[in-house]
């Protein structure tokens, strides 16, 4: 019998720097199965969702969202994400309805747009499209700890967003509690078309008052201010997240944000009335160029035999006296291993904003600040819907919603002097929502 | 359900039996409702791990092993597993390039990893250096030559191994049924759950304080190598009980525990234990494999 060493380590030429398919076959020689595709390979998990709002009358959004996660191994995981929005249609530009048909100049200064008698105006020049960008890293650090930062960039044609972020999360508690804290900083720049109006200034309207156009130009340009502005925004996060029992979960954040610089709305007037209600002219809004917000968030999460019940409610509060509630809740119903069912229901109430003024009198003293932008209102607002999820053999998912938005807009004490009490100075908002999705 | 050797204990969705064998603690985690089938998939899998444990432990006289590691030189008669173990192990120790090497577990007669800070002379490592060495190794598919003094260990990959062959049982006997094996933190899944969702498993951390880790497997396999309690401590530095077949002293700036998944127990364990042989380099290695993985250091 000739034993022979088998081991031929000498001849050994190249250094392969992956051994793991040769181990692979060694493996699958040692156990007499055939070799599988590597599964645990880290692969890209993808998501894809196509969204449609359309407010009756008002605003269309399509807007396309395509994210990307990948996870490194040991926990470093890299996700990005690009969404793409257009927006088309009619947005409400603070001016009140009248008895009469009424005209507009609109932002850019070039052109009109005439509302009938009895309608809220809207502008209709309402056109935008928008580019974000996010990319997220998250890995362990030491201790049980976890770091994660990112960046954010949003480009609209006139407005430029960019942030940058970092967290830190650390598990105690045999990981049943999580503590975090984050910091956000953010930097906004717009430049809208036709220039910033400058504050409480007039709305120029060619009715044939001016000899030309270059008489008209001119008048235009008195009410803007050259270039652009910016603000800054510092977001600060503390959150606890504690593992009540195998069933239910529960999320405490506390959220401080302060931002400075300009914060008014370039599109946005009021219209000043005479006390019969009728309007005299039009006003550009002015805001605060500081604003700083307190909000207290809880979530419960609940796992059921078959679906997760989540429930959470925020109370926001900020120096503009905007304070908000919201309860959001989401149940999902599984029908089966593969599909679910998940009702979904939100209301939101806030106060008006403390210079909000849905109109100013002639003859009173201008305010320092003022905004008939009915988002800035006292409001309720609520959704109602549902979506369907079926996840595919191969396992990705297809998820279908469809849901109802409405906002009420109510009123926050004004008194509404004569022809003004006839029209309808607080119109709801409908609208609805579509979205697909698909993960793979 | 108690058998005497093993358990049996009814989950909400899943049943988990349970026995010691390896020195460690052994659990089949089955998608399954009906008590039968888990009992027969328990009792097959304790008899496999007890088979492997009496067939390779090097602390049972008369076994293979000692058979193999008391020959003097002599050749012996081995089976067909015993000669694909040997084949696997050594293309575990070229393709690690000699740092997997299933002779140098001799250096366990000068280096005792008690946790104490009592270090072994170097004379002491000098002369087991000689009993060390794979590529001395003599085999064929039906005998083995080893010289004499040198000895085989396989307790870096038996519990590995178990695992896989008790998997390859499971699958044989319940095709459709997706079972998990976890002996002491080595684990494979037979195939992925009918609702696709994750098993979790909790991995035992190096340190007794810290909690266990909390891991999601679909599918696969996935093992743990490190130094739980096994190191010395001498003048602040720590020796991993992880030994350099080449120079007999541990490897320096080995990770404390590398947790590997892969699609065969047996290959994720390997893959560990290669990390921690690669010491500073160890989480370079695990990305060039393009396998998941988590170090502890």
């Amino acid at each position: 019998m000739q034993l022979t060493s088998k081991n031929q380590l000498a001849n050994k030429t190249k250094k392969v720097a992956n051994i793991n398919i040769a181990l692979a076959a060694a493996t699958c020689a040692l156990l007499g199965t055939t070799p599988v595709v590597q599964a645990e390979e880290a692969v890209w998990e993808m998501d894809t969702a196509l969204l449609y709002y359309g407010e009756t009358d008002r605003v269309t959004a399509v807007e396309g969202v395509f994210s990307a996660r990948k996870d490194f191994g040991d926990e470093h995981i890299f996700s990005g994400k690009l969404v793409l929005d257009t927006l088309t249609g009619a947005s409400a530009s603070g001016a009140v309805a009248q008895p009469n048909a009424q005209t507009f100049t609109r932002p850019s200064g070039k052109g009109q747009y005439s509302i009938a008698a009895g309608d809220i105006p809207l502008d209709d020049t309402f056109k935008d499209t928008r580019v974000q960008l996010e990319a997220q890293w998250t890995q362990p650090l030491w201790d049980d700890m976890r770091g994660s930062t990112g960046v954010h960039l949003s480009k609209e044609y006139d407005y430029l967003s960019i942030s940058v972020n970092g967290s830190l999360a650390k598990d105690f508690n045999q990981k049943n509690t999580t503590v975090s804290a984050g910091l956000s900083l953010a930097f906004d720049m717009i430049d809208p078309v036709g220039g910033r109006p400058i504050a409480f200034s007039e709305m120029v309207i060619d009715q044939g008052q001016f000899a030309n156009e270059q008489a008209y130009q001119a008048a235009f340009d008195a009410t803007r201010q050259k270039g652009s502005d910016d603000k800054t925004t510092v977001d600060l996060m503390l959150g606890v997240t504690q593992i009540i029992n195998r069933r239910m979960l529960m999320q405490f954040n506390y959220g401080y944000s302060t931002s400075d610089g300009y914060h008014t709305d370039p599109f946005k007037v009021l219209s000043v009335v005479n006390d019969q209600g009728l309007t005299q002219f039009l006003v550009h809004e002015d805001r605060p160029t500081e604003r700083t917000r307190h909000s207290f968030y809880w979530q419960t999460k609940y796992a059921l035999d078959s679906g997760v019940a989540d429930i959470s409610y925020r109370y926001a509060t900020d120096d503009w006296d905007i304070n908000s509630h919201t309860i959001d809740s989401r149940l999902r119903f599984n029908l089966s291993d593969n599909t679910y069912i998940q009702p979904h229901f939100r209301y939101y109430q806030q106060a008006a904003a403390e210079f909000y003024q849905p109109f100013l009198l002639e003859g009173t003293t201008l305010p320092t600040f003022a905004s008939a932008d009915y988002r800035l209102g006292e409001m309720t607002a609520y959704t109602v819907g549902l979506k369907y999820g079926m996840k595919m053999p191969s396992g990705n998912e297809w998820g279908f919603r469809l849901e109802y938005y409405q906002q009420d807009p109510k009123n926050a004490g004004f008194d509404a002097p004569e022809v003004l009490q006839q029209l309808d100075l607080y119109p709801s908002v409908k609208a609805v929502i579509a979205q697909v999705s698909y993960s793979f | 359900m108690i058998n005497g050797s093993y358990t049996i204990e009814q989950k909400s969705d899943h049943i988990i039996g349970r026995f010691s064998a390896m020195a460690s603690p052994c659990e089949l985690l089955i998608e399954t409702q009906d008590p039968m089938l888990a009992n027969h998939l328990t009792s097959l899998a304790y008899s496999e791990a007890k088979r492997i444990e009496q067939k390779f432990s090097r602390y049972l006289p008369n076994n293979p092993m000692a058979n193999i590691n008391h020959s003097k030189g002599k050749p012996v008669a081995i089976d067909d597993e015993i000669f694909r173990l040997l084949e696997f192990t050594n293309s575990c120790f070229e393709l690690s390039e000699g740092l997997f090497d299933i002779t140098s577990g001799v250096l366990r007669k000068a280096w005792k990893f008690d946790g104490s800070d009592s270090l072994p002379s170097a004379d002491g490592v000098k002369v087991l250096m000689a009993y060390i060495g794979w590529q001395k190794v003599k085999y064929d598919q039906s005998s083995i030559i080893l010289t004499k003094g040198m000895e085989l260990d396989f307790g870096g990959i038996g519990k590995e191994y178990a695992v896989d062959c008790v998997a390859k049982l499971c699958a044989q006997c319940a095709p459709t049924t997706s079972v998990v094996i976890n002996f002491g933190g080595d684990i494979q899944v037979t195939r992925a759950r009918n609702n696709n969702q994750a098993w979790l498993i909790g991995i035992e951390s190096p340190e007794d304080a810290a909690p266990a880790k909390m891991l999601k497997i679909i599918s696969g396999g996935l093992a743990t190598s490190g130094d739980a309690r096994r190191y010395l401590l001498k003048d602040g530095k720590r020796y991993s009980h992880i030994l350099n077949p080449e120079t007999g002293y541990p490897i320096e700036n080995a990770p404390r525990s590398v947790t590997v998944a892969a699609p065969h127990c047996i290959q994720a364990g390997l893959l560990a234990t290669l990390a921690l042989l690669k010491g500073a380099r160890a989480e370079s290695f695990l990305h060039e494999q393009g396998v998941k993985f988590w170090c502890y250091r």
